[in-house]
């Protein structure tokens, strides 16, 4: 696609024919990969003047060009400010006078620091604005919210961990933003039966409310079980919603279509059939680390026909219950019964009977479970698409191949902590649809395992070998040759890789994160490979890789230039290396720990060139060693410290 | 010794109405703090002195000392009222206090050991600061229950009495004390002192009387009593609106209830005090069967009127008066703290009272709540009606003042002293809005003359310690700095 757009402007461009729609129809194919679009904008003046008006959303890194990048982009509807930190008034009023009507959507989620002023401007400036992301803002006050009411167009907004709002602050927002569709309130703890109440009176429209862990009662289930519209429903943790009174409800939401009621461990079986009791379009049901699931509970569920995911994460699960769940569901799509206690052989193969058309199953520190399982999921549950079953230490190799040779249609597989070897790998690479394969702890698996995969998955993106350590050089090779796709890979304490692994996967150009913790071997060379290789790079862990110097710092500066986030811990970089990472406009967080070449005005330097840092991870010395007023000016610009006092570690072998 | 004593007096209370803030500031109401502070300063400075301004007037601004002790005894219910209401407010502030103790109980591992203790002075301080306001305001109500028995005011004797025992250890107050204790208590008398408790009782029994009929009075609203079961009686407007019902035969003083009638008739001599006497009369005549009493307004057109067509009587004559009062009369209780809410039934003001301030649930149309579902249900009933935020400058208010108060703690024993000096003097904000209040009815100018000689003597105090941080503290109490500051200047214009 991007050849033949470099052509174009030879032959008299052909662009000059076709509509400007047409060719926004072609921008939106390149959605993919952001660099894509780049690339189109810069060849010649049209098409850079094409792409500005074809842009909708944005995502800068620094809040200081947006002005520059507004003025370019003058239909952007989506403002995802997720990478700026700390997001001041002049850039709130700038976006607000910049983007007008046309801004519908915008995402703060990550700006600490945002201020009720600017909030205000914007929600009068913007009145079209639709989507408002404010989670984590634990500074927004009450105030804050009374001026988000002024966006009175919202449909959505987003205020986890919003810990000092208040009853009042969310009172204005119900008063105010009377269209709401979507809000979340999760973690928001100042928030009581009072401001939720409020908000299921005002705001009629509401489909999704997220109520987690609020400290709300019984009290305001009423007024939310009346919204007409209500089909998503999350009480996760809300310990002050218990089973008396709730027989009260005959009736419960009719439109409501997925319900969580994880963690909540006042409601026992009673008072969640008094809950669910009139929902029959429920769809979606959670009830991780509740009560035991027992056959009276799972009694309840009787006339939830349309019931299609249940998940029991963390349950005490009796077998008969697990039995009654099979027989009173109809058409059970997904299951997750993630380290739930209970969960037997019998349990298990009576719901695969009844629910052949299982897509997702979830069976997670399952100890109890045997071969006996497996086999009578691979053979009627053929069309998984998910399967987790981490740290099934019951089932033998020989299962493992059951699995590859009937499942076809699986794209994620999680077999970490499991027994599966070479011939299981085999039989696996059969799935071709495999997107992710995580293989951690799998320690009888080989490069011949390996090999099979790289054959066998091409599609694969995501593959975890976290200390799997019968890999060598020759499977990763393997791998890199097949799976071009590779988005992200962890080789993590697989101590046989070499610097030839690094070079090999620095033809999968996709990859995005790249694990590799305590790799004696690696040095700056391989380190090299994949910066030149891999430009779309962004996470970076190289821990306890001794071998990496400076060196590899001044290549992955010069090529990384997406590189966000990156461990240095152990390494045997300096302070050169460090300074030339600095100049990656993108970092944000870096963690360094016990680098021996380190010293205070070095590391000093190196934080006042990271313009876009937020997070830091020291060692503790460090914060008497900095200057104050440096720390101080960092953390104005919005970048948290984490300081540590771990000791030096001399040994690296818990496995071995 | 009768000025002696009534000097002693004046200044005690001006000592005691010195510090207003005092008693409030450790409350940890940063926010709240400012504003009734000022209030209780002029609220206590008021009712102790408005018999003094009555004589101003009368006399062409002449400055009597001796008129003052015949008008003071004179019946001024509004003053006594205000010293009720003042009363009250200073018991609500005690039991803060001994909260604030409990509290701190709990709160007070982990801290320095010196800062605890001099926090633990500093609450004591506050109590007997209060106790003393609260005896002094007791003490002020006495001429005007006393009447006409005795032409000596007894009252600081007793006071004085009492306020030695209360707080022997304040190095400030102290001297003063033991002074009146001296002079006071050859003049006070055992017997006047029970008649004056007893009297006080009475009175809050009465009051608490009228809140009960009040409500009877909304709760009778659905009775059904088929007309002409009943007699009605309709008292005339003059009737209702006399402060007294029940007159003694031998002296004329009246009295609101036939029981403070039967109380005071005992010091009339000891026939009055058989057991038959003080019994309550009419509580024989349950016997024959008497036709039901229901009361009318004497206004025409009022519901409550017998000739109106839906009339609904009144059960009670205190119903009667607390309808006449509310509905046909004048708001002239005003409260003193927001100033704004007005009553004409002096128990509908001390039930405001109770609550005016709390109110911090505010709703967009202004509506103020005391209680936050109170205001959501508001807020849920109204269309656009929306929560308001209060304005965050409030709440940065909160930093400094926690930071000044270990500064307040050390400063102790010289912010007790703090207002006997002339020259503490304030640059602080607050002066301004003082002086307009200490205008409206400028109390010190009363007794300035007399405690002028004593002032000098003031001077031989010590220093207080803080000296150069002044400003800091004419923040802190600015009731106390003021108050000095305009009598120190007040005294002088009257010397000239």
């Amino acid at each position: 696609m991007k050849r033949q757009k470099r052509e174009c402007p030879e032959s008299s461009n052909p662009f000059d024919v076709l509509s400007e729609e047409i060719i926004f129809m072609v921008l939106d194919l390149l959605e993919q990969n952001p660099l894509d679009k780049k690339a189109f904008s810069l060849v010649c003046k049209s098409f850079y003047a094409t792409e500005s008006k074809h842009r909708k959303t944005l995502k800068p890194l620094r809040q200081q060009h947006l002005p520059a990048v507004l003025s370019r982009y003058p239909n952007i509807t989506h403002l995802d400010l997720t990478m700026c930190s700390r997001v001041s008034d002049a850039s709130l009023s700038s976006i607000s006078n910049a983007c007008r009507f046309n801004l519908r959507s915008i995402d703060f989620s990550q700006s600490r620091l945002l201020s009720c002023s600017g909030l205000l401007g914007l929600a009068q400036n913007c009145k079209n604005l639709v989507e408002i992301d404010l989670s984590n803002g634990t500074e927004l006050k009450d105030s804050a919210m009374a001026a988000i009411a002024e966006a009175r167009n919202l449909e959505k907004l987003w205020l986890a961990r919003c810990k000092s709002i208040t009853d009042m602050g969310i009172g204005c927002v119900a008063v105010g933003c009377r269209k709401l569709k979507l809000l979340s309130l999760k973690w928001c703890l100042g928030v009581g039966d009072l401001g939720v109440g409020l908000v299921a009176v005002k705001c009629k429209e509401i489909r999704s409310l997220d109520l987690s862990y609020l400290p709300i009662t019984n009290k305001c289930l009423p007024s939310i079980l009346k919204l007409q519209y209500l089909e998503d429903l999350v009480l996760e943790g809300c310990f002050g919603i218990d089973d008396d009174s709730l027989g009260v409800f005959k009736h419960g939401c009719k439109s409501l279509k997925s319900l969580d009621m994880s963690s909540c461990q006042n409601i026992s079986q009673s008072g969640l059939s008094s809950l669910i009791s009139g929902t029959e379009g429920l769809q979606q049901l959670t009830l991780a680390y509740g009560s035991p699931v027992t056959t009276s509970l799972a009694n309840g569920l009787k006339k939830l026909s349309m019931l299609q995911s249940i998940k029991l994460d963390g349950c005490m699960i009796t077998c008969d219950g697990l039995k009654t769940i099979a027989d009173w569901c109809i058409s059970l799509r997904e299951l997750s019964l993630s380290k739930c206690s209970g969960v037997t052989d019998e349990g298990l193969s009576s719901v695969v009977m009844k629910q052949r058309g299982l897509t997702k199953l979830d069976i997670t520190c399952c100890r109890k479970i045997t071969d006996a399982s497996i086999a009578c999921i691979a053979n009627l549950c053929n069309s998984l698409t998910s399967f987790r079953m981490e740290s099934c230490t019951l089932i033998s190799r020989e299962a493992f191949v059951l699995i590859g040779q009937r499942c076809h249609l699986l794209e994620e597989l999680d077999l970490t902590d499991n027994e599966i070897d070479d011939e299981g790998l085999k039989s696996i690479s059969r799935c071709s649809k495999l997107a992710t394969l995580k293989l951690g702890i799998c320690l009888n698996i080989t490069d011949e395992g390996l090999m099979h995969i790289g054959k066998g998955c091409p599609k694969l993106k995501e593959l975890d070998l976290y200390r799997s350590s019968g890999i060598t050089d020759l499977g990763i090779l393997e791998i890199a040759r097949g799976c071009s796709d590779l988005e992200m890979i962890n080789i993590a304490y697989c101590k046989e890789i070499t610097d030839a692994s690094f070079l090999s996967l620095s033809k999968c150009s996709q990859l995005r994160t790249f694990e590799s913790r305590g790799c004696p071997l690696i040095t700056s060379f391989g380190l090299t490979a994949i910066a030149v290789g891999c430009k779309q790079l962004t996470k970076l862990d190289i821990k306890k890789c001794h071998n990496i110097d400076d060196a590899g710092m001044l290549q992955l500066a010069h090529f990384s230039q997406n590189l966000r986030q990156i461990n240095l811990s152990y390494t045997s970089v300096t302070d050169v290396g460090l300074l030339s990472l600095a100049s990656i406009s993108c970092i944000q967080n870096i963690t360094i720990l016990h680098l021996k070449g380190l010293t205070p005005s070095g590391l000093a330097a190196a934080l006042l060139s990271c313009g876009g840092l937020t997070k830091m991870k020291l060692q503790s010395t460090f914060k008497w060693l900095l200057p104050q007023p440096l720390l101080e000016h960092l953390e104005a610009r919005g970048c948290a410290f984490q300081w540590r006092d771990k000791v030096l570690q001399v040994s690296f072998s818990f496995y071995s | 010794m009768d000025l002696n004593n009534r000097l002693s007096g004046n200044e005690l209370q001006k000592n005691l109405s010195g510090q207003p803030g005092f008693g409030n500031f450790n409350t940890q109401h940063p926010q709240k703090w400012e504003d009734p502070s000022i209030i209780d300063y002029s609220m206590r400075i008021e009712p102790p002195f408005r018999g003094f301004n009555q004589v101003k007037v009368g006399q062409d601004g002449l400055v009597n000392e001796l008129r003052p002790t015949n008008k003071i005894q004179e019946w001024d219910p509004s003053a006594m009222l205000s010293s009720f209401s003042f009363l009250e407010q200073k018991i609500h502030q005690l039991r803060d206090l001994v909260h604030l103790i409990v509290g701190r109980r709990g709160q007070v591992l982990g801290r320095p050991d010196e800062l605890v203790t001099q926090q633990q002075q500093l609450i004591t301080a506050d109590l007997t600061s209060i106790i003393v306001q609260l005896i002094s305001t007791a003490g002020s109500l006495l001429p005007y229950v006393k009447s006409t028995h005795s032409a000596a005011p007894p009252s600081m004797g007793q006071f004085g009495q009492l306020g030695g025992a209360v707080f022997p250890s304040i190095p400030g107050l102290n001297g003063g004390i033991q002074l009146q204790n001296t002079s006071g208590s050859k003049v006070s008398n055992q017997p006047n002192q029970n008649d004056v408790s007893a009297n006080c009782g009475s009175e809050q029994n009465h009051n608490n009387e009228e809140h009960d009929l009040k409500e009877e009075e909304d709760a009778e609203e659905g009775e059904n009593l088929p007309p002409g079961s009943y007699e009605i009686l309709q008292p005339e407007k003059e009737e209702i609106l006399a402060p007294h019902t029940h007159f003694c035969t031998i002296c004329g003083k009246g009295f609101k209830r036939d029981a403070n009638l039967r109380m005071h008739m005992r010091g009339h001599g000891d026939e009055y005090k058989t057991p038959a006497a003080l019994a309550k009369p009419h509580k024989e005549s349950s016997s024959e069967p008497t036709l039901i009493k229901r009361y009318s307004c004497p206004c025409t057109g009022c519901k409550r009127n017998k000739d109106h067509k839906k009339f609904q009587p009144l059960k009670t004559i205190l119903c009667v008066k607390n309808h006449y009062k509310r509905t046909h009369c004048d708001k002239s209780y005003t409260c003193s703290r927001c100033n704004t809410k007005r009553f004409s039934v002096v128990a509908d003001l001390k039930t405001h009272e109770k609550h005016c301030g709390k109110d911090k649930w505010l709703c967009s149309c202004g509506t103020t709540f005391s209680r936050k579902d109170k205001l959501f249900g508001h807020i849920a009933l109204f269309q656009g009606h929306t929560p308001a935020i209060a304005s965050e400058e409030t709440k940065a208010q909160v930093g400094p003042f926690e930071r000044r108060e270990g500064n307040q703690v050390t400063n102790k024993v010289g912010s007790m002293n703090f207002n006997f000096s002339p020259n503490a003097s304030s640059e602080s904000g607050v002066q301004n809005i003082m002086n307009v209040k200490g205008n409206i009815d400028d109390p010190t100018t009363y007794f300035s003359p007399l405690n002028f000689d004593n002032l000098g003597g003031f001077n031989d105090f010590p220093r207080p310690p803080f000296d150069d941080s002044e400003s800091s503290f004419g923040f802190l109490l600015p009731g106390s700095c003021n108050y000095n500051q305009k009598s120190a200047a007040d005294d002088s214009n009257n010397l000239a």
